[in-house]
């Protein structure tokens, strides 16, 4: 009887093993790969005397996925139009105002977004665009400033290019192109769309990775790389044949914002971490070390300032204010249907 | 016999919460449509009809099998004379080899794949080429061990035996050697083919992003698209194939036996 005993408690024990990591003094964060300096996350915990728990996904829909089987965070970085989506399933919890005021930080282009006008539940992480970056030696700058994404169709680039593995924003540079806005949901727009990246898959041949080719243009593995202005910028501070630019078509401006899902089982101190990563100091640390653009208005000016770490440095800061550039949101036809496209569009 | 019994109730709860369960979830996504309460099912083939009526999945599925075959076959041909060389050193030496063989898959495959992506990228290779060269880097240790493990086995008297009846050693090589070194290369094709055929991890890191594989069409329905009904349709089909293979090769390990 007492054998028996033991197995089911050690089976039970078993079980319950991951709902321990659950307790109490503990916050579980979750971020894109690479997207923070953890020096940050270990003062946090110092301060606060909390253990963070920090996990890493690649794409919105995978944390999307994450969050539909349950799993719980206290803390989730996420793009623009995930956040969207999740507001209108009403699955985030509202800031904390009292806690959170290092909102004043944020540059007034950052703040309010379509999705979240007020900032009730999210507060700007990191932001780019998606750029070309590609090397002077081998591509006349002049051609791909007049041509922009158009310059993807030129059969000379055969076996040259990088191009961003992620849906989206391979749909977002065709419908570019051909002068459609990236949130349409227009089927026949979709279709002339992945008609165009078919049409330049057979003419270049790119190699469709993620973040393999951050070192790959550092290196001068290829001469073009469809690619996000952070990862553009630290390649071209590598190598210094790269030159970045936004097509004159449009493009899409990225923000990745930080909220709390509704399962949170920590909010009080999920507040305290989004304010202490909003604060000047944290938000010099994180730019600095992953060289996206921070939406902290100070520490902008000061980075690109003369002497600051990013003076002069092509890509670090995005265009703002130009009508082509838009943001994503949540449109439910690109989103089921685009990584379908894209594996027909690689299978070409 | 049934006090055994109850020590295997732990790995009966095993199989039931982690093999089981989800077979059986599977089996229902694949079979109904998306957006589905918890209690209410609308049952649908449409899931398997989308598949089999799209000319370029079926392409996928057929790269897939191409692929994990000619990995299987490559392995079983490098595979085999390296089992039967090592066979034939001393115990000493075997169990040094042994050590060798198995010392790259203490490294996470993860981390081989990625150095992998290093060398070849000197190298202008197909995408196809390159994805081959990194399963069969992957998974030749199963195949030879496998081999070594049912060479190693067999009784040296009845080599001597064919020896004195006349045989040489190639004759007594196929007759003796290779028959009952069978159930061996069933295994090690098996821990092959299995992996091969649902890989998802190496074609997307060798292939240069334009090669896809069934693994990555059902990775891309489950991360990308949130579609778990079709992915789970193509998990399904996939499971099928397996479950073929494993009882063809079963079937011809029988028949091997029977000769």
């Amino acid at each position: 009887m007492s054998k028996k005993l033991i197995s089911a408690l050690l089976i039970l024990c078993l079980v319950c093993l991951p709902l321990f990591a659950l307790a109490d003094g503990t916050l579980n964060v979750f971020n894109y790969g690479e997207y923070i300096d953890e020096q940050v996350i270990r003062n946090f915990e110092k301060e606060f005397g909390v253990r963070v728990n920090y996990s890493l996904n690649s794409t919105p829909e995978e944390m999307y996925t994450k969050l539909q089987t349950g799993a719980s965070f206290d803390v989730i970085v996420t793009s623009d139009y995930m956040i969207d989506r999740l507001i209108k399933e009403e699955r985030i919890l509202p800031l904390d105002k009292e806690i959170v005021t290092n909102l004043d930080q944020i540059t007034d282009n950052m703040k309010g977004l379509y999705f979240d006008p007020d900032n009730t539940y999210s507060a700007p992480y990191l932001w780019q665009n998606v750029v070309l970056c590609y090397d002077t030696t081998k591509i006349d700058p002049a051609k791909v400033e007049e041509k922009g994404w158009e310059i993807l169709l030129d059969p000379e680039l055969d076996g040259h290019a990088f191009i961003y593995e992620s849906p989206r924003d391979v749909f977002m540079m065709a419908f570019k192109a051909l002068g459609y806005s990236m949130n349409t949901d227009n089927p026949d727009e979709l279709q002339e769309a992945y008609e165009w990246l078919v049409k330049m898959k057979q003419t270049i041949h790119p190699s469709f990775v993620t973040d393999e080719m951050i070192d790959g243009m550092a290196q001068g593995e290829k001469w073009i790389a469809m690619m996000y202005s952070g990862d553009a910028a630290y390649a071209s501070m590598e190598n210094e044949k790269l030159a970045v630019w936004a097509p004159e078509q449009g493009t899409n401006i990225a923000i990745d914002c930080m909220f709390i899902p509704s399962n949170a089982s920590n909010p009080e101190m999920a507040n305290q971490f989004i304010n202490y990563v909003l604060d000047y100091d944290n938000s010099m640390m994180i730019t600095v070390e992953t060289c996206y653009t921070t939406p902290n208005a100070k520490v902008l000016e000061d980075v690109t300032a003369p002497g600051g770490e990013f003076e002069g440095v092509e890509g670090y800061l995005p265009r703002s204010g130009y009508e082509k550039d838009e943001i994503y949101q949540y449109v439910k036809l690109l989103q089921s249907e685009t990584p379908e496209l894209l594996i027909k569009v690689k299978m070409q | 016999m049934k006090s055994f019994f109850r020590m295997s109730y732990p790995y009966i709860l095993w199989i039931g919460i982690f093999i089981v369960a989800p077979m059986l979830m599977i089996l229902l996504y694949a079979l109904t449509t998306a957006g589905n309460s918890t209690l209410t099912f609308q049952f649908t083939l449409d899931n398997f009809a989308k598949f089999f009526s799209d000319p370029d999945y079926m392409r996928i599925l057929l790269i897939s099998l191409r692929i994990a075959l000619l990995t299987t076959v490559f392995c079983l041909l490098i595979g085999y004379p390296a089992a039967l060389f090592i066979a034939n050193l001393s115990d000493r030496m075997q169990t040094l080899m042994t050590l060798l063989l198995t010392l790259p898959m203490w490294i996470n495959m993860l981390l081989k794949t990625y150095a992998w992506r290093g060398i070849l990228l000197n190298f202008d290779f197909t995408s196809e080429l390159k994805v081959f060269i990194g399963m069969v880097y992957d998974f030749l240790p199963f195949m030879i061990i496998q081999i070594h493990t049912a060479i190693a086995k067999l009784d040296p008297n009845l080599l001597i035996a064919a020896h004195d009846l006349g045989a040489n050693r190639l004759k007594s090589f196929l007759k003796v050697t290779l028959p009952l070194s069978i159930p061996g290369i069933i295994s090690g094709i098996t821990l092959v083919f299995l992996p091969a055929v649902s890989s998802f991890v190496i074609p997307k890191m060798l292939g240069g992003g334009d090669y896809v594989l069934i693994g990555n069409l059902i990775e891309m329905y489950f991360l990308q698209t949130g579609d778990w009904n079709i992915g789970s349709a193509i998990s399904l089909i996939m499971a099928i194939v397996i479950i073929t293979a494993m009882w063809a090769t079963k079937k011809l390990d029988r028949s091997a036996q029977e000769d």
